[in-house]
């Protein structure tokens, strides 16, 4: 076994190692969660170029995904599987180990609590001591060794491969995690209601990332509660692939949309430039009209020779809100007024507004009077794309760690012998176990053992 | 009856029982702390009781979701999995000097959620974000898994305290007698440990499955993230070092000190800083 007596081997195998490892880790990552950014980047300034390209190039700056990071994950993992390795063929053998004859000396010394001396007749005994250890363990196995017999029932033996399957579920989530960030993607991507959308953003370089399928935003609807805050943000999506609707869906926050093996999360949402204004006017005497109108529009108004346009739209211009401000051109006249929704609202609370500020008088361009029916806004949703192959190790990874950690703590691999030996017309029945850890339990099972079978012995 | 009423009242009985298991303690007859536990028992149902009189009347208000969701919440559930867990270590060891420790930690969230000025006790609308069946199991499993780390605290801190007294042979305390025995402590600082430990990596695993649907990536490196998992290392240093070295005593009572302080800055000081999970904010 020379390769075990290779320093290298044997540095990897220490759990000193891996305790150290582990502080160095916790240390990193109390640096990472404590220094900002702009505190790091400004750091960064200072340096001279020479320990700033080293810095960057190590990637110092996000220390998450940095090579010092990196390095010890590496170094732990090669630990985890030397330590593994080494320790398994002990295991192995304690797997292994006979249950026939017993642990040379198990039946010394005895508490007389375990020993039982009964003076019935030995095959009625032995009946008994069988179903009392087929009732608590489920199976037991017998050997006739020439003075008596001797019983053995065991639980849990897989238990021992407890720590096993934590340490493999960590290697596990390791893997899923690499195989994520080498061929997961990540991309956002805002698409405006009507509209489809085939490239996207990547989230960690600037670069711009193809799909061949596309995306439409059918709707866009967010739900408030009656105090404001925000109930539902909803995209109604179109995949469409080779011109056709491949699969139509509704996204909401907590519930993504997969296609193609992309994942599509709710993450945004905004409102596009473009407001439209649904306006109506009367005109005293004649016929009246209406108008769908954004930000520098311009239409003629009938009867009139007149030529309105649009300067500006708001959808909330202090506290007062949609208004849009129009500007009117006749042979006579060159004049600018808002129009707000709500001026019946705003006239209530300040009679007098129309005679201070003519501007807010709707009607300003007399005889004709204006005002808004609806302003109609177009949302864009914003969605973040993943396509992560790692996800289904990463969980396996998990579930094999949380079975693990439960087999760990609350499982022990307990083994009973049960001996019958028989002395004169007595009956001499020693029960003893074993088990690899926890002893004051087995201390519990022996005692609830020696119970049963005096108890069945009486019946 | 409004359930915040009823919650000051636990608040006082946590009290009254705290003040009664420090009786138990100084004065050593079995009465004090019979009435101790009592009175930790009664609170512990008045606070069940009020935890489902606010679930029924959020949905009443027409919000409907389990009172697990802000900050206030969090720790009025914190303090009834403290005493629930205590107890049940309790029920397990018959021993009624720990509660001298513990109870009082679940007093002091109580209190604190009713009295600080920033903490809002209103049943607030679920955001979005927060709309997942993954948040009650995420939730409770974590809080599970703080309030056994709050009991291996307890025993921790009473291991070093009759540590202390040990040394001290010239004059036998009034208290060294009635501490349980150091192997007891130390067997409980285990045990809860190992208990806090599968809670909080199953706390972890299921706020790493609800952040896979909510935010599209199983792990963000988000302050709290990375806290939960600092945390986590710390107690896994500790259970290697109990299973691979045989450290005992002391050094795990010291340990399990260290690793209460990661589980309040997990839970509290992570707030301060940038991040997801900013609704917890108060």
């Amino acid at each position: 076994m020379s390769l075990k007596k290779n320093t290298l081997w044997s540095f990897f195998s220490s759990v000193k190692l891996t305790i150290v490892l582990l502080i160095i880790i916790v240390f990193v990552f109390i640096a990472a969660t404590f220094i900002p950014p702009h505190i790091v980047q400004a750091f960064t300034g200072q340096l001279s170029p020479g320990v700033a390209e080293l810095f960057l190039l190590l990637r110092l700056s996000d220390l998450y995904h940095s090579f010092l990071f990196y390095l010890l994950m590496t170094i732990l993992s090669i630990n985890l599987i030397i330590c593994s390795i080494n320790r398994f063929p002990s295991l192995w053998r304690q797997y292994k180990a006979p249950n026939f004859p017993e642990p040379a000396g198990i039946f010394d010394n005895l508490p007389q609590s375990q020993i039982i001396i009964v003076g019935k007749d030995s095959s009625q005994i032995k009946q008994i001591i069988k179903s009392c250890l087929k009732k608590n363990y489920g199976s037991t196995k017998e050997v006739d060794t020439g003075k008596g017999y001797l019983f053995y029932s065991e639980r849990c033996r897989f238990s021992l491969f407890g720590v096993y399957i934590v340490h493999l579920s960590i290697l596990v989530i390791i893997v899923g995690a690499i195989i994520g960030s080498i061929f997961g993607l990540e991309a956002d991507i805002n698409i405006k209601e009507g509209e489809s959308v085939n490239v996207a953003n990547l989230s960690q370089y600037n670069a711009i990332h193809k799909l061949d399928f596309s995306v439409r935003c059918d709707k866009f609807i967010i739900e408030y509660y009656e105090d404001g805050t925000p109930k539902t943000y909803r995209s109604d999506l179109s995949f469409i692939k080779n011109g056709q609707v491949a699969k139509q869906g509704t996204l909401l926050v907590n519930n993504p949309l997969t296609f193609d093996n992309y994942r599509f999360y709710q993450s945004r949402y905004g409102t596009a430039p473009d407001i439209k204004a649904i306006v109506t006017y009367t005109n005293i005497g004649k016929k009246g009209g209406s108008l769908t109108l954004a930000v520098g529009d311009s239409f003629d108004l009938p009867d009139s020779n007149a030529k309105g346009s649009v300067l500006r739209m708001e959808n909330n211009i202090m506290q007062m809100g949609p208004a849009i401000k129009l500007r009117i051109i006749s042979p006579k006249k060159d004049i600018q007024f808002w129009v707000f929704k709500h001026i019946d609202k705003i006239k209530k609370m300040n009679s007098n507004l129309l005679t201070e500020v003519p501007m807010f008088n709707p009607g300003l361009f007399h005889p004709f009077v204006f005002s808004i029916d609806r302003m109609e806004q177009t949302y864009y949703t914003g969605l973040h794309i993943v396509r992560d192959p790692g996800v289904s190790l990463v969980a396996l990874g998990g579930l094999l760690m949380v079975a693990g950690l439960i087999i760990v703590f609350f499982m022990a691999y307990q083994r009973f012998w049960v001996r019958l030996e028989q002395l004169g017309t007595k009956n001499i029945i020693s029960i003893v176990g074993l088990s690899n850890r926890n002893d004051q339990q087995l201390q519990d099972k022996i005692d609830c053992l020696c119970r049963r079978i005096q108890e069945e012995i009486k019946a | 009856m409004s359930h915040t009423l009823i919650l000051s009242g636990v608040t006082f009985v946590y009290f009254v029982s705290f003040v009664l298991y420090l009786f138990g303690l100084i004065n050593g007859k079995e009465f004090w702390g019979r009435a101790a536990s009592f009175f930790a028992w009664a609170g512990l149902a008045m606070q069940t009781i009020a935890l489902i009189l606010r679930w029924k009347m959020s949905y009443d208000l027409g919000l409907g979701h389990v009172p697990l969701t802000n900050f206030y919440e969090s720790m009025v559930f914190f303090a009834w999995a403290i005493i629930f867990t205590y107890l049940i270590v309790e029920l397990l060891t018959k021993n009624k000097i720990i509660g001298v420790f513990v109870v009082p930690i679940a007093f002091l969230a109580m209190a604190y959620s009713s009295i600080a000025p920033d903490v809002s006790n209103r049943i607030e609308p679920l955001i979005p974000a927060l709309q997942s069946n993954w948040l009650t199991i995420h939730v409770v499993t974590c809080f599970m898994g703080y309030a056994a780390f709050t009991v291996a605290f307890g025993c921790g801190l009473i291991y070093l305290l009759k540590n202390m007294e040990k040394g001290n042979t010239e004059k036998p305390s009034g208290l060294r007698g009635k501490l349980p025995a150091l192997a007891i402590l130390d067997t409980l600082i285990y045990q809860s440990t190992a208990l806090g430990f599968v809670f909080l990596t199953i706390g972890i695993m299921t706020g790493s499955i609800w952040a896979h649907y909510a935010w599209g990536s199983y792990w963000s490196w988000d302050p709290k993230e990375t806290w939960s998992l600092i945390t986590w290392l710390i107690y896994a240093i500790m259970l290697h070092l109990r299973h691979v070295r045989g450290l005992k005593g002391k050094r795990m009572a010291i340990l399990a000190l260290v690793g209460f302080a990661c589980v309040l800055f997990t839970y509290l000081g992570v707030n301060y800083l940038p991040g997801l999970h900013s609704y917890l904010k108060t």
